[in-house]
């Protein structure tokens, strides 16, 4: 990024994020006050043993949960970011082409499937599903659009392939909801709607390592996506490896989204609101835009979770609900401007 | 995906219902915040309720429980909602959610408690009421309340004898959308209470309530319709329910006797239900009454 001019944005989302991460930290249901924040953390590395109440749910519950924010938000905005440049449409987030149906489908499954045949596998089973049937949407979808072109996957075929192998997977979905009983009904409702309440440790590194490697390979795919964005051949002239960016940028999308929805359920939104955010602000070229792109996910994603803390505390929103009233507005706004920033 | 829909507007409408901006008035030591309606209304039941602090938002009765904290829907639980009333105890009855709130509360060591979670006859209704009665050491109260309930439920049981009827009823639980009904199937809670009012639920299923067509109404032809309060108030006048495909023609419709229910009052066991029984008697037994 060097020589850029989105260089001042940098200092500004630090900033913001820095702010969001303590604010998120100090705010919820239990107000934790940042000197025993900083309690906390001195007898965790002192290894002190005498936490109090505060200390103990800052440590076991809130930080997990701020930190796995951070990766969540930026996964979600960057993978707006590569599919809206993949597709070289400003609408397009990572829930159209059968990610977040696809995970749904699969929670969905084991919610029915594992209540009805007393299926017990450990806490680890709802995200493997769902991940699971993320993975299956989003190939079904890049298997079905390439054999329809002599093995080219063609961006019009997989849209339409993502609408189709996503209407399957919601009326799966549909129907398993359907056949549910109460609670599990209810069950499946509510991942749909999202929420990071489930946060813990475990879930924090694995997304922290997926997000991270991810997030990487997206910077180095970032130049050229820009070449790609002048048109296939026009790549294909600069020597952009077409097909294997398509490949790659997908492959890293399906992994990334399919983890974090594993653990959070469906969150709308951050993916399809963050990219244009940015775009306004400084403009298209994808390096800076995967960059800013995972701060300002990580800065709305905190600040949405913020407000379903505080909105009914201390009872808790979902947070999809939070990204959805706050994302459709700012959707709107962007979509009724004559420039789409593209 | 109708319930993708229902929940953000039950979510919507329970925040403007003001039961979220209850504050916690409580001043002892012990706190216990229970997430179980059934329990809560034991609790209540048995005068036991000065040390709850919060409850979960399904809990409705007694009305006085409205004016406590709620916590949120007892399977859309936060765990730090929880633990910031708190809790020198947490008690449900294994029908809580999501299943990691659960895991973070036992790391935090907050205490939690089950009482009888499988309630389903009499003489399980009872063994709850008393299993509670001697955890808040209210024994006295809780045997008066399983005398209650074994003197109405006789009562109810002795006037079925004396009908010669067995009216079909129907319970319409959830109003209508696009002429579809919730209804109670054979297999609910309320199917039993009516069994033991002298009636019977024609709705067939696996599960508690299911969503039937207008037709399966018509085709039930029941004697009687109970429409919970919910839809009752929303449709509300008689003239309008009777109106409602499906109902139109019932012998039910014909008759007018199509009547109005608490919801609460169908759902679980409790320490009304001989009382509730009573009444639901008198409903579907009107026309003998009479």
């Amino acid at each position: 990024m060097q020589n850029s001019p989105n260089k001042g944005v940098f200092p500004w989302l630090t900033a913001l994020l820095v702010a969001a991460v303590l604010l998120s930290a100090c705010l919820g249901a239990i107000d934790i006050h940042i000197r025993e924040i900083a309690g906390a953390a001195g007898k965790l590395f002192y290894n002190g043993s005498d936490y109090t109440l505060h200390e103990r749910v800052f440590l076991e519950i809130r930080l997990p949960r701020v930190l796995f924010c951070l990766f969540a938000g930026a996964a979600l905005a960057v993978g707006g970011v590569l599919l809206q440049a993949l597709f070289r449409n400003p609408i397009i987030e990572p829930g159209l082409i059968g990610t977040s149906s696809g995970a749904a489908f699969g929670a969905a499954l084991y919610f029915v499937a594992g209540a009805t045949f007393h299926f017990h596998a450990g806490v680890w089973m709802l995200p493997l599903a769902a991940c699971a049937g993320a993975m299956l949407a989003t190939f079904m979808v890049l298997g079905l659009s390439g054999s329809r072109e002599n093995g080219k996957t063609g961006i019009v075929t997989l849209l339409l392939m993502g609408i189709a192998v996503n209407a399957l997977f919601l009326s799966g979905t549909g129907f398993l909801s359907y056949i549910a009983r109460d609670p599990q009904a209810r069950s499946i409702t509510f991942w749909n709607l999202g929420t990071l309440s489930g946060a813990n440790w475990e879930s924090v590194v694995i997304t922290a390592i997926v997000v991270t490697l991810c997030c990487w390979r997206a910077m180095a795919c970032a130049a050229r996506l820009n070449l790609l964005m002048l048109g296939e051949e026009e790549a294909q002239l600069s020597g952009v490896g077409v097909k294997r960016l398509k490949m790659e940028v997908m492959v890293i999308n399906v992994i990334m989204i399919a983890v974090v929805t594993a653990f959070t359920g469906v969150i709308s939104f951050v993916g399809l609101v963050v990219p244009h955010l940015l775009r306004i602000w400084k403009g298209a070229d994808n390096r800076y835009l995967v960059a800013a792109g995972a701060l300002t996910g990580a800065i709305l994603l905190t600040a949405a979770d913020i407000a379903a803390r505080l909105l009914l505390r201390p009872a808790e929103l979902p947070i999809g609900i939070v990204t959805s009233l706050a994302g459709v507005p700012v959707f709107i706004f962007l979509l009724k401007k004559k420039k789409y920033y593209f | 995906m109708r319930n993708k829909y229902l929940l953000p507007a039950m979510l919507l409408l329970t925040c403007s219902c003001g039961r979220f901006g209850n504050k916690d008035q409580h001043a002892g030591s012990k706190r216990i915040v229970c997430l179980a309606k059934q329990y809560n209304e034991v609790i209540y039941a048995l005068g036991a309720e000065k040390d709850l602090v919060a409850v979960d938002l399904s809990s409705t009765y007694p009305p006085a429980i409205k004016a406590l904290p709620t916590v949120g829907y007892h399977r859309a639980l936060s765990a730090e909602g929880i633990i910031s009333q708190e809790p020198t105890l947490v008690v449900h009855d294994n029908n809580v959610g999501p299943e990691q709130v659960m895991q973070q509360l036992e790391k935090m060591k907050i205490p939690m408690k089950t009482f009888a979670d499988s309630v389903f006859t009499i003489e399980q209704d009872k063994g709850m009421i008393r299993e509670l009665g001697r955890y808040f050491g209210r024994e006295r109260q809780a045997d008066s309340l399983c005398r209650i309930l074994d003197a109405q439920m006789s009562e109810a049981l002795a006037n079925g004898k004396r009908y010669t009827d067995t009216p079909h009823v129907v319970i319409i639980h959830f109003g209508r959308a696009m002429n579809i009904y919730l209804a109670v199937t054979e297999k609910s809670t309320a199917a039993k209470m009516v069994a033991w009012a002298g009636g019977v639920i024609p709705i067939g299923g696996n599960k508690g309530m299911q969503q039937v067509s207008a037709e399966l109404i018509a085709q039930a032809d029941p004697d009687v319709i109970l429409l919970t309060d919910f839809g009752y108030d929303r449709l509300g006048s008689i003239g309008k329910i009777k109106e409602l495909p499906g109902v139109a023609g019932t012998k039910a419709a014909r008759d007018n006797r199509i009547y109005r229910v608490e919801e609460h009052d169908l759902i679980y066991l409790g320490p009304r239900t001989g009382a509730n029984v009573l009444t639901l008697q008198k409903l579907i037994h009107a026309k003998q009454s009479e």
